[in-house]
């Protein structure tokens, strides 16, 4: 189980996260929703170990991320929002590089990074550097990446994005797969669809503070509220139609 | 001020607007904030204004000397010297068109990227296209008339002479019809290789393969710069016919020159034709290029990225076919993996970054220029044996050679791996970092800077070396300089604990004066140490031995110290970069 016990980021000033707290069991994809700058990146970056946080602590089936911080880093794998690579290497290149920076071996990854690859839709472009694919095709090199080491935990963060209608029915698959062979998902996202369709509990977050968490079966019973209305609600979002209708003013000259 | 009625019609027109934005976008090299390319025009206008200074400054040399010649008895002096410095003078001009046009060159074609952000807008493509040109012919125009306006006083000073043949003005006037003729051969040159690899070449080759022509070109024309200079006592040479002038294109547009003012030797007529010629290619391939680019612009562009042109598609097809497997690596080679990644990410990258590249290989083209141009001055292309009487100089200068040539491969390497790259892309080496792995990806670092800063510069050092002193005393001397090549690469990765490119590296962090003095006393001192201990050690087989010893041994322990203090320091990295320009003291 991951589990993060409050957990805080401060920038300067800035409260990024505020006594953050949830847990991931094993076997669960866990939704972490919340509008643009709410902290669900500072989470994830925190969760994975690029930022250390100010105070509160993260553990991993009962281990402190501090105590084995390799060991923890390890058993993850991670799929960053914006598709930051290396474009000047090929898929085959880049993978080969994390899978070596992982610690496989050779044949391992000599059997591995084809297959992925062939799996992934990427077989046809492998000779090519990563600055000519798509976004979606950088999306899926990253997937690629992330199960590579075969983690326990996959931290996914707005793992949709740029993927066509196929790639999403095959990652939705995968990761409903992913999970019951007992391992863990943190999914941060905008989609409440993705949420409602692939998790089994959500949490909200807004102006770094956790102001939701909902089990998602219990939502889809009948006269419950929809998770975009407690979502709405929690995050205090306001009425978009003024905004909306003064778009249209601007451009339409009005 | 209210800028002319004419100019404002032309630039508020969709061609005038897009030239002007091609025209920006030749300072612009993808690397620069707008501070620091608002700051490299600034740079460049400065330029200029030394250019025009230090051509006013050349003429008044140059009339002195021409007032001399032309007071001698003979007008023989007088021509050789006039052929010697008119292809040093149209040589010189080639080489400065060529550096800006090869730098530029990402943009003499429209590419992809004007193709997605200008094709959706309603601009039609021939817009497009003569946009492009007139964007290349301003910039390129803009070098050569500040260039020829500066070289104007002294070719005027050279001409002013009763040897002369004909008037100073008409003098004047052919001249920069052949300056600029050559001037259109260097842009012509390298628009031609540009051209015909966007053509023939898949996307994905396109990129890599042009980011190393590039470089090369550009090491070689940094090469060449010494020996420019060296060009004025080529005047003999010329004068005497020597045949393999016809493979310096300087010369052809000199002969060109001579063929405009009226001669009739043969020999000039021979090379004048050899420039119109080459002038025709050029044009011809060119206008080829972008004919055929502008029929086939989506087809060309749009094809995906590992497909060539259909030109070439099916031999392309043929050879990848062959190309099964992932990765040819032994399976059983003892090299721990995150030595491999980094090994091979360091490698992969400096062959295809065109930053790194051109840092990695325009720094040592100084090199090979500083030690190959003293070489050649002090005779080593024409030595004979103790008849030389620049024997024992030339014995020291071969001595030299070695360290200067470490020194400054060394200095480029770890430039271009302290450059960064792609920076945010760094997280996956901060998720990965181990101890245990840290020495291995640092010694990955240590091979690749030892083979570039010491192997390399050996074996190009080693001919020389051979052929200045014998096999046995070359052999000796080498040996010694690998051994303090083993302390040097500890100076090069003195506080190194970075994966290369994964950090910002920004000149000026220090006051630019003191680093560049800093680093001059640092090479004189690094060659001449080298110098005296390698001599020390030709002098006598057991100083050879003792000097070996104890180098060995300090590169020993440094090596030691480096690897222990590697594991247990963690590595630095930089997602962000620093958002504002630093100062660069001057």
């Amino acid at each position: 189980m991951l589990e993060a016990r409050g957990l805080t980021k401060r920038y300067g000033g800035f409260l990024a996260l505020d006594r953050v707290d949830f847990h991931v069991r094993r076997g669960e994809i866990l939704g972490y929703l919340g509008p643009n700058g709410s902290g669900k990146s500072t989470t994830v970056n925190a969760v994975v170990g690029l930022i250390d946080p100010s105070a509160g602590s993260l553990w991993l089936d009962g281990i402190h991320m501090l105590d084995d911080p390799e060991g923890y880093k390890r058993r993850i794998g991670y799929v960053p929002e914006e598709p930051h690579l290396y474009t000047h290497l090929t898929a085959i290149e880049y993978l080969m590089l994390v899978g070596r920076l992982r610690g496989l071996s050779e044949p391992t990854l000599a059997a591995r990074v084809p297959e992925l690859l062939r799996l992934l839709l990427l077989w046809d472009s492998r000779y090519s550097t990563m600055a000519s694919y798509s976004k979606g095709m950088r999306q899926r090199v990253l997937l690629a990446a992330a199960l590579l080491h075969n983690p326990d935990l996959l931290v996914l963060d707005e793992p949709f994005s740029g993927l066509d209608v196929t790639a999403g029915l095959l990652f939705r698959t995968l990761l409903r797969m992913f999970v019951s062979g007992n391992r863990m998902v943190l999914f941060s996202t905008h989609r409440f669809d993705m949420v409602e369709q692939l998790c089994s509990r959500v949490v909200i977050l807004s102006e770094g503070r956790i102001v939701a968490a909902h089990d998602v079966a219990a939502l889809r019973v009948t006269g419950s509220p929809s998770l975009e209305d407690i979502f709405v609600r929690a995050t205090h979002q306001t009425d978009f139609t003024p905004l909306a209708r003064r778009i249209l003013d601007v451009v339409e000259g009005s | 001020m209210r800028a002319p009625a004419v100019w404002r019609r032309i630039s508020e027109r969709p061609e005038g607007r897009l030239t002007s934005h091609f025209f920006g976008a030749m300072f612009d090299f993808g690397i620069l904030t707008p501070a620091g390319a608002d700051s490299f025009v600034h740079l460049s206008l400065g330029a200029i204004g030394a250019l025009i200074a230090l051509g006013l400054r050349f003429a008044l040399a140059y009339a002195g000397k021409y007032a001399a010649l032309s007071a001698a008895r003979s007008p023989e002096p007088y021509r050789v010297a006039l052929l010697g410095d008119d292809l040093f003078l149209i040589a010189f001009v080639m080489l400065l068109i060529a550096l800006p046009t090869l730098v530029v060159s990402q943009s003499l074609f429209p590419d992809e990227r004007d193709f997605r952000i200008l094709g959706p807008l309603p601009v039609r493509r021939i817009v497009i296209f003569r946009a492009k040109l007139a964007a290349l012919f301003l910039f390129m125009g803009m070098f050569a008339v500040v260039l020829h306006l500066s070289l104007t006083p002294l070719v005027f000073s050279m001409s002013v002479s009763p040897f002369s043949g004909s008037t100073a003005l008409m003098r004047v006037t052919v001249w920069m019809i052949a300056s600029v003729s050559a001037s259109v051969f260097s842009v012509l040159a390298v628009t031609a290789v540009v051209g015909v690899l966007t053509l023939v070449l898949s996307r994905t080759r396109l990129y890599s393969l042009t980011a190393l022509i590039k470089s090369l070109v550009f090491a070689l024309l940094v090469v060449c710069i010494p020996f420019v200079f060296r060009l004025p006592g080529l005047g003999s040479a010329m004068a005497r016919a020597r045949p393999w002038l016809m493979f310096v294109p300087p010369a052809w547009f000199v002969g060109l020159e001579r063929a405009l003012l009226g001669s009739s030797d043969p020999w000039l007529r021979q090379l004048a034709a050899l420039a119109l010629t080459a002038l025709a290619l050029g044009a011809l391939i060119v206008a080829v290029a972008y004919v055929l680019l502008f029929r086939h612009f989506e087809h060309l562009l749009l094809r995906p990225p590992s497909i060539s042109a259909p030109w070439v598609v099916r031999h392309d097809a043929q050879r990848r076919t062959n190309v099964t497997s992932v990765d040819a690596a032994d399976p059983h080679s003892v090299e721990r993996s995150a030595f491999r990644a980094v090994y091979r990410f360091t490698s992969v990258t400096l062959r295809r970054s065109e930053l790194h590249q051109g840092v990695l290989l325009g720094l040592s083209a100084c090199g090979v220029a500083l030690t190959s141009s003293r070489l050649v001055g002090a005779g080593w292309l024409d030595r004979n044996g103790s008849a030389n009487p620049h024997a024992a100089f030339l014995e020291y200068l071969a001595t030299w050679t070695p360290f200067a040539l470490m020194f400054i491969s060394g200095l480029s390497v770890r430039a271009a791996i302290a450059l960064p790259m792609t920076h945010r892309a760094n997280w996956i080496f901060r998720l990965t970092e181990t101890d245990a792995a840290r020495s291995e990806q640092m010694r990955a670092v240590e091979r690749i800077v030892a083979a570039y800063a010491v192997g390399l510069p050996l074996v190009a050092a080693l001919p020389v070396l051979w052929s200045v002193m014998g096999w046995k005393q070359a052999a000796i001397a080498t040996l010694v300089a690998a051994f303090v090549g083993g302390v040097f690469v500890h100076a090069i990765l003195l506080e190194w604990r970075r994966i290369p490119f994964t950090c910002s590296y920004m000149p000026g962090k220090r006051l630019i004066v003191y680093t560049v003095v800093l680093g001059f006393a640092a090479f004189v001192l690094f060659a001449a140490a080298g110098v005296r201990l390698a001599r020390a050690a030709l002098d006598a087989t057991e100083m050879a031995i003792a000097i070996g010893l104890v180098l060995l041994v300090i590169a020993a322990i440094l090596r030691r110290k480096r690897i222990a203090e590697w594991k247990e320091t963690p590595l630095m990295f930089e997602d962000e970069l620093p958002d504002q320009p630093l100062q660069l003291g001057l």
